[in-house]
């Protein structure tokens, strides 16, 4: 029986010994874990700082992205009208240029004048859809090489300085291209 | 068994057996609570972190970054909406315009017919002028001049 005794008591003492080496080392770091659960606290708050003036900076981009990007779109669209009223000029000059070509060749053929009409519509529609500037001058100076041609031949007709029943230079051309 | 048996103490087998099941179940008891509030603990855990206000800005952050992705991407395809009009309108502009020079192709052709009608058999001229109209409605360039070709070498 008194072993039992002395069993538990040892027991007893073990634990609180231990208890006490618990409680000495709370004392001992007391300040340190302190410390420690301010910092945490502290960089969660600034963690959460940070990120809520991201959202806040972030929101105010997007306005002003908004903002950008509307008036982009509106100058976009202005710019879209015009190509197409330009385009609608294109259109309309080609088909001046038939015409003139027309009036100076009295005996040419529909055939031909469709013909030299077609090409430039296919040189204007190539300059348009170019890609790069650099293509597109390319094209566009192939087409104003070729309308000046019509038009210097159809004024050379009228002048009387050629005796050709066809505009020879531009069918050249064309068969050049 | 047989011990206690010996020792004739009736009823103490039954005591200890009731005494060792009676210690399983709280045994057990013990462990499932244990288990259940370690559970509830973890879910309080889980949602006091899930509203914390770290997480709950984070949060702000992704929705309010996502919206400018969504912006950008709106922007795109309104630009690409504008450009698809546009071309849109172009190619209708130039589709009226090869009508009108190949309604004028077509009549001059009709024109250069009549004028070779008597030097022809009807039914080729017929024909001729049949390919006319068809080519005319397919809007057909190639086939046109090809047919006004035909015509002036016949002529």
């Amino acid at each position: 029986m008194t072993i039992l005794k002395s069993w538990v008591v040892n027991i007893v003492n073990l634990f609180h010994s231990v208890k006490d080496e618990n409680l000495k080392w709370q004392q001992a770091n007391q300040d340190a874990q302190a410390k420690l659960k301010h910092a945490r606290v502290l960089a969660e708050k600034a963690l959460e700082a940070e990120l809520k003036k991201k959202s806040v900076k972030l929101e105010h981009d997007i306005n002003l992205l908004k903002t950008k990007h509307d008036a982009e779109l509106s100058m976009f669209k202005t710019k879209c009208k015009q190509d197409i009223k330009d385009y609608k000029q294109y259109l309309a000059s080609l088909d001046q240029l038939k015409a003139s070509i027309q009036a100076s060749y009295i005996h040419l053929p529909e055939a031909v004048a469709f013909t030299i009409h077609h090409h430039a519509k296919y040189l204007l529609n190539k300059m348009w859809e170019a890609e790069d500037f650099e293509q597109k001058m390319q094209h566009e100076m192939q087409l104003i090489r070729f309308m000046t041609t019509v038009h210097e031949d159809a004024r050379l007709h009228l002048e009387g300085a050629t005796t050709e029943n066809l505009p020879e230079r531009t069918l050249n051309l064309i068969q050049q291209q | 068994m047989e011990l206690l048996l010996w020792l004739a103490v009736p009823g103490l087998p039954n005591a200890f057996t009731m005494l060792g099941s009676a210690m399983l179940l709280s045994g057990f008891a013990a462990l499932v609570i244990a288990g259940l509030l370690g559970l509830v603990k973890i879910i309080v855990r889980a949602m006091l972190d899930y509203f914390s206000a770290k997480q709950r800005a984070q949060r702000r952050l992704w929705f309010v970054q996502a919206r400018q992705d969504q912006v950008k991407r709106l922007f795109y395809f309104k630009t690409q909406q504008i450009k698809y009009f546009s071309e849109l309108n172009r190619k209708r502009l130039l589709k009226l315009n090869n009508r009108k020079h190949i309604r004028s192709l077509s009549k001059a052709i009709d024109k250069d017919l009549l004028s070779i009608k008597p030097k022809l058999p009807e039914t080729t001229y017929q024909q001729l002028q049949r390919d006319n109209v068809r080519f005319r409605k397919q809007q057909d360039i190639e086939s046109l001049l090809k047919l006004q070709q035909k015509i002036s070498t016949i002529v």
